[in-house]
């Protein structure tokens, strides 16, 4: 922007320097011109005073020699000059009325002419005055003319060489400025080139100014058919809106309100194909305004994998609901029959018990057995699917209340195994209440189940909400896991211990995991056999939301 | 006329609408050892249960329950509409409805109970839960409460 002033008032000054010159020498011209008009004005005078001195001496000749000879036509001569030289007289009177002096002297000849005998002598003198008066004239307006044609040719010269100087300076300075703006427009033009994006610079027109390869690759057009085309015919929809001032609002303000926002609209090749694009709008200033530079992005490949994610959420979703519904189906349905066989084997043990003979009472007791396991892993499936599936309400509520219900559900547990649990103060955190507590109690119930011959101590902790999430940590000083259980324990039915060890499943922790999934969170646990476990688990802090 | 009382002469009638002949034999034995005479007629739909309380066609000489022990789940008409059909007839409405289903869904129970169940139990599904339920209906039902007697009779 700097150079443009510089070189306009470059070419300013260089103007004005010329004008002034070209003044000043049209008037030396002017002068001088005038000058040779007066120096001829003399000579003219001058033949005129000579014409009239000489036909002054004929008229004189003429009368003298016709007084010596009386011839006639010395007579006829002198009237003749005599009529001369009053002519010559009226034309020197009617050139010489810029000049008093010589008007007075034709005064003076007009009346020494009027007398009856001529003074010849007189008139000699006044002539020859007339005459020295013009030549003296002559020679001051020669040096005149000569001073100001030398003057005049000075001033042009100089005028010449200013304006040539000027030329050279201006010129000079344009190739200085074009060569910098070329660098600039290079350097420019070099940027876009190494942009990854397509790179469009429109100006408030919407007319493109510039562009870089792989706009024009992008879009499908030669090099350079683009220029000067309007941004339209690139992008039909969405963005000359976005530049073009409406009634409202300038178009720098139209602008700022999408800067740095990648907008997503249609891109159309030269093929008349469409294609999803996002742009990306920066402003910048130039010599012919505001211009955008508009960084454009092909997101096909974007879209089409947005695309394929959401069909591919959307059919897991479907399958895990399905799972979901099938699980729920299939162990509350299943219940059904389960309960028949397990009813009526229990009837026939309670009447038949020992009526029969010993094999038939140990193939009662395992059927009994099997049914009543089958009828608890239903129950556990049925419970594991409906884990974390209802309606979650998440609002902020007390964790501690939450672990009080927990250990209200577990006081027998407790009671019979002398556990002592401990806590520290729990925050209040925004979740679904129901579910946490669930988390407490199948934890808490884990560690005293699984407890070491030691009196079961249990404590329950949480760390500060550190933005993202929040950890609470349930400790024992049971039996402990070796690590390379740690993943096998989340999932739905895989135990560590025999039947006869401990009853169960296996289906807490995998219900912890899925409650935990939930709500935003998840669950791992820190142990060494032996030594007691820790289990922690993490819920979404507050910067998470 | 105190149904409670051991001395009645006459079997105290109880309607068991349920489908499967499981439950229904579940039901007899858990019923035998029961305080009093209890005769239980067995509706193995909706659209029986409501001829046998009309005492429409084959049901024309069938004696009005004391209380009905209704399933939700059954075929041809649904327990609950029976349920309401029942609680909607000015003759049957003081019958005593238990409601004795496998389902223990919310929604279920809470909709029973609006439309006016008098008591609504979850079956239990092992046998030893299942026959002391039973025999607390039989307890409460036919032995503490005091029923209203038949209008007509």
């Amino acid at each position: 922007m700097q150079p443009i002033r510089t070189m306009q008032f470059g070419f300013g000054a260089a103007l004005a320097v010329l004008i002034v010159v070209g003044a000043v020498a049209y008037r030396s011209v002017i002068a001088s011109n005038e000058s040779t008009r007066w120096t001829e004005h003399t000579h003219e005078v001058l033949e005129h005073i000579t014409s009239l001195r000489s036909a002054m001496a004929n008229v004189e000749s003429g009368y003298r020699d016709f007084a010596f000879s009386g011839d006639e036509t010395f007579l006829q001569s002198a009237r003749v000059n005599t009529q001369r030289l009053h002519e010559e007289l009226s034309t020197s009177r009617a050139l010489t009325t810029d000049n008093p002096v010589q008007q007075n002297r034709i005064a003076i000849l007009a009346g020494l002419l009027q007398q009856t005998v001529l003074d010849g002598e007189q008139l000699h003198a006044v002539t020859g005055s007339m005459e020295r008066e013009e030549r003296r004239l002559l020679t001051e307006r020669s040096t005149d003319e000569e001073r100001r044609f030398r003057q005049a040719k000075h001033v042009v010269i100089l005028a010449c060489a200013a304006g040539f100087l000027m030329a050279v300076i201006a010129g000079w300075m344009l190739q200085r400025n074009l060569s910098a703006r070329e660098r600039a427009e290079a350097k420019y033009r070099g940027l876009l080139e190494a942009a990854p994006d397509a790179m469009v610079v429109v100006n408030q027109f919407g007319r493109i100014v510039l562009l870089n390869l792989q706009a024009e690759k992008r879009f499908g057009y030669r090099s350079n058919e683009l220029v000067g085309q309007h941004v339209k015919n690139l992008i039909p929809e969405g963005f000359a809106e976005r530049l073009i001032a409406d009634g409202t609002r300038s178009a720098v303000e139209a602008l700022a309100q999408q800067i740095g926002m990648g907008i997503e609209l249609q891109g159309r090749r030269k093929d008349g194909s469409d294609f999803p694009i996002e742009i990306m709008l920066s402003p910048l200033q130039s010599p012919e305004g505001i211009l955008v530079t508009a960084a454009i992005r092909d997101i096909s490949v974007r879209k089409s994998a947005e695309e394929y994610l959401v069909k591919t959420v959307g059919e897991l979703k479907r399958s895990n609901d399905d799972l979901g519904h099938f699980a729920y189906v299939a162990s509350h349905d299943l219940q059904e029959p389960l309960r028949m066989v397990s009813s009526y084997t229990q009837l026939l043990a309670k009447r038949y018990q020992g009526r029969l003979d010993a094999d038939a009472d140990e193939f009662i007791a395992y059927a009994v057995d099997g049914s009543n396991r089958m009828q608890q892993l239903i129950r556990d499936l049925l419970a594991y699917s409906r884990a974390g599936t209802g309606e979650m309400e998440f609002r902020e509520i007390s964790s501690e209340l939450a672990l009080h219900k927990a250990l209200v559900n577990l006081q027998s547990a407790i009671q019979e195994s002398c556990a002592v649990v401990t806590y520290d103060s729990l925050p209040a955190v925004t979740t679904d209440d129901t579910q946490l507590s669930q988390v407490f109690q199948n934890l808490i119930a884990n560690a005293i189940k699984y407890r070491s011959v030691e009196v079961p101590r249990i404590h329950v902790s949480a760390t500060a909400d550190a933005g993202r999430e929040r950890v609470f940590s349930v400790r024992d000083n049971g039996l402990g896991i070796d690590p390379k259980y740690f993943d096998r324990i989340f999932v739905l039915f895989q135990r560590l211990h025999g039947r006869e060890q401990f009853a169960g499943t296996g289906i807490g922790l995998a219900i912890c995991k899925k409650i935990l999934e939930r709500l935003g969170g998840r669950i791992w646990v820190e142990s060494q056999p032996e030594k007691g476990s820790i289990f922690h688990f993490a819920l979404p802090g507050a910067a998470a939301k | 006329m105190i149904a409670s009382t051991g001395t009645h002469t006459a079997p105290i009638e109880v309607l068991l609408v349920e489908d499967s002949p499981g439950d229904v034999r579940l039901t007899r034995e858990a019923l035998k050892d029961a305080k009093v005479h209890i005769s239980l007629h067995v509706a193995f739909d909706g659209v029986e249960a409501m001829a046998f309380l009309e005492r429409a066609g084959k049901h024309v000489h069938a004696p009005r329950p004391d209380l009905i022990l209704l399933d939700l789940n059954l075929p041809r008409k649904d327990g609950r509409e029976v349920l309401k059909e029942i609680k909607e007839s000015s003759s049957l409405k003081s019958i005593p409805v238990v409601i004795l289903t496998t389902s223990s869904s919310e929604a279920d129970v809470l909709q029973s109970y609006h439309l006016h169940a008098n008591c609504y139990i979850s079956k239990p599904v092992d046998l030893e839960g299942f026959l002391k339920v039973v025999q607390s209906i039989d307890n409460f039902w036919l032995s503490v409460v005091k029923l209203p007697r038949d209008p007509r009779s």
